[in-house]
């Protein structure tokens, strides 16, 4: 069994997210900041400001026009649009080459954190659900614990292999069975220490058990549980088509109260999956992953 | 040897003897090959999901991206390079199926049965196939012997 305080020492030689996404949050849901506001964040960082513009002119985001300016991005795709791509193209830099014991390259994941977070969108678009603030940011997020435990997994590799072999248990089970823990609690974690939203630091922790969240948390918010119902089956979509394939396969278990609970019927997952798989394709290539580092 | 890639939602077909068409990461998604081992030509289709009906539209652009649009699509680029449906021997993999309580939800086994379906129609007789499960599968058509590898988790096999 692997120890917890092992995974969690480790955590702190794990490359943290930019503070200028950290900051940047501030400065947009402050209602008298401006977008000089939101420039002047930005420019500390010109590697990040330039990985910005390339997705936002991607198509998935597309505002119809180039843009070539955070100030420019501000005015035509709102703040919140802003903070979500800050905080995809300053993940993208962070993700290692390969990530052990999940057995999948930086592309892959890349690919498998662009899908979710696309697939949560239109997802919430398909069955009518206003989609909750930060859905976007929470799909791409929601694997973080990964990028922590992987290399305590690969050592254990075997035995996680062992417990799948029966084709009864998910990954996630396994994993929690051969570590005593499991990404989505490391991730939980390391979203604190990143100083996440809050909404984020919940979504990362209960993404595989979404039933739980409001057991553990009381006071949360019906948007708050839609959103981490949206990425738990988003999630699930990912890895039924293939979008960063791993070691898991498709030992993933979608939660029945999740189904329920936002009228999920396979017409509508299929309209999703055929709707979003070139946003997918294109949005994952405007930004490889572990690539554009500074 | 050359290696042609079928993505997600994309068909290919070779005559190229060197040739080995290749599909990674299948999930629910199915892969059909379909090889004449006179001619030595071959094909292979990634398809996502069974009817263009969810998508007419995608159906239009990207016709892999459907069993009832891209396979019929194969068959005709198969027959450009002088193979016919009596000359093919098809094979199938994929159409995995994730942990959920309904049975209704499961993509893969909608996938597979259309292709099935489809096959009987043309009768033709799929003479190998790795289909279901958990697995996430990589699949490889030789086309100078008509060998098809399927990979998961590290372990190869042939089909």
């Amino acid at each position: 069994m692997i120890r917890k305080e092992q995974i969690l020492s480790r955590m702190e030689t794990l490359p943290t997210l930019p503070q200028v996404v950290v900051k940047l949050y501030a400065v947009l849901n402050n209602e008298n900041s401006s977008a000089s506001d939101v420039e002047a964040v930005m420019k500390t960082d010109p590697a990040l400001t330039a990985n910005i513009l390339r997705m936002t002119n991607s198509p998935y985001f597309g505002a119809g026009r180039t843009i070539d300016s955070i100030r420019q991005a501000v005015a035509l795709l709102g703040t919140k649009r802003v903070f979500e791509v800050a905080a995809s193209a300053s993940f993208s830099r962070i993700i290692p080459d390969t990530i052990p014991g999940y057995d999948v390259p930086a592309d892959g994941f890349w690919t498998h954190c662009i899908a979710v977070a696309v697939i949560a969108e239109r997802l919430a678009l398909e069955l009518k659900l206003k989609t909750p603030d930060l859905t976007f940011t929470a799909g791409l997020l929601h694997d973080i614990g990964k990028l922590a435990i992987g290399i305590f997994l690969a050592d254990e590799a075997e035995s996680v292999l062992g417990e799948l072999a029966d084709e009864g248990r998910s990954f996630y089970a396994a994993e929690y069975s051969v570590l005593g823990t499991d990404h989505a609690e490391i991730g939980g974690l390391l979203a604190e220490s990143w100083q996440l939203p809050e909404k984020l630091v919940h979504l990362i922790r209960w993404h595989h058990k979404p039933s739980d969240a409001k057991k553990a948390d009381p006071e949360l918010d019906i948007e708050q549980e839609r959103m981490i119902d949206l990425v738990h089956a988003a999630d699930i979509l990912a890895h039924a088509f293939g979008y960063g394939a791993d070691a898991g396969g498709l030992a993933r278990e979608l939660d029945d109260a999740v189904v329920e609970r936002l009228g999920i019927k396979v017409a509508r997952l299929e309209s999703v999956a055929a709707d979003t798989m070139i946003q997918i394709r294109d949005l994952s290539a405007s930004l490889s992953g572990s690539q554009e580092k500074s | 040897m050359k290696s042609i890639k079928v993505d997600i939602s994309d068909l290919q077909v070779s005559n190229g003897p060197e040739s080995v068409l290749v599909t990674y990461a299948l999930g629910s998604c199915i892969a059909l090959i379909l090889y004449d081992p006179k001619r030595k030509t071959g094909g292979m289709i990634h398809y996502m999901l069974p009817q263009s009906k969810t998508d007419p539209e995608k159906a239009k652009s990207t016709p892999g991206m459907f069993a009832d649009t891209g396979i019929p699509l194969l068959f005709d680029k198969m027959a450009a390079l002088g193979s016919l449906p009596t000359d093919l021997i098809a094979k199938v993999a994929g159409g995995g199926k994730f942990f959920a309580s309904t049975s209704t939800l499961d993509i893969g086994k909608r996938n597979y049965t259309i292709v099935r379906k489809m096959l009987w129609k043309k009768n033709i007789m799929i003479q190998a196939e790795d289909v279901g499960g958990k697995k996430s599968r990589t699949t490889r058509l030789f086309l100078s012997s008509g060998k098809v590898t399927v990979s998961s988790g590290g372990e190869e096999k042939e089909l």
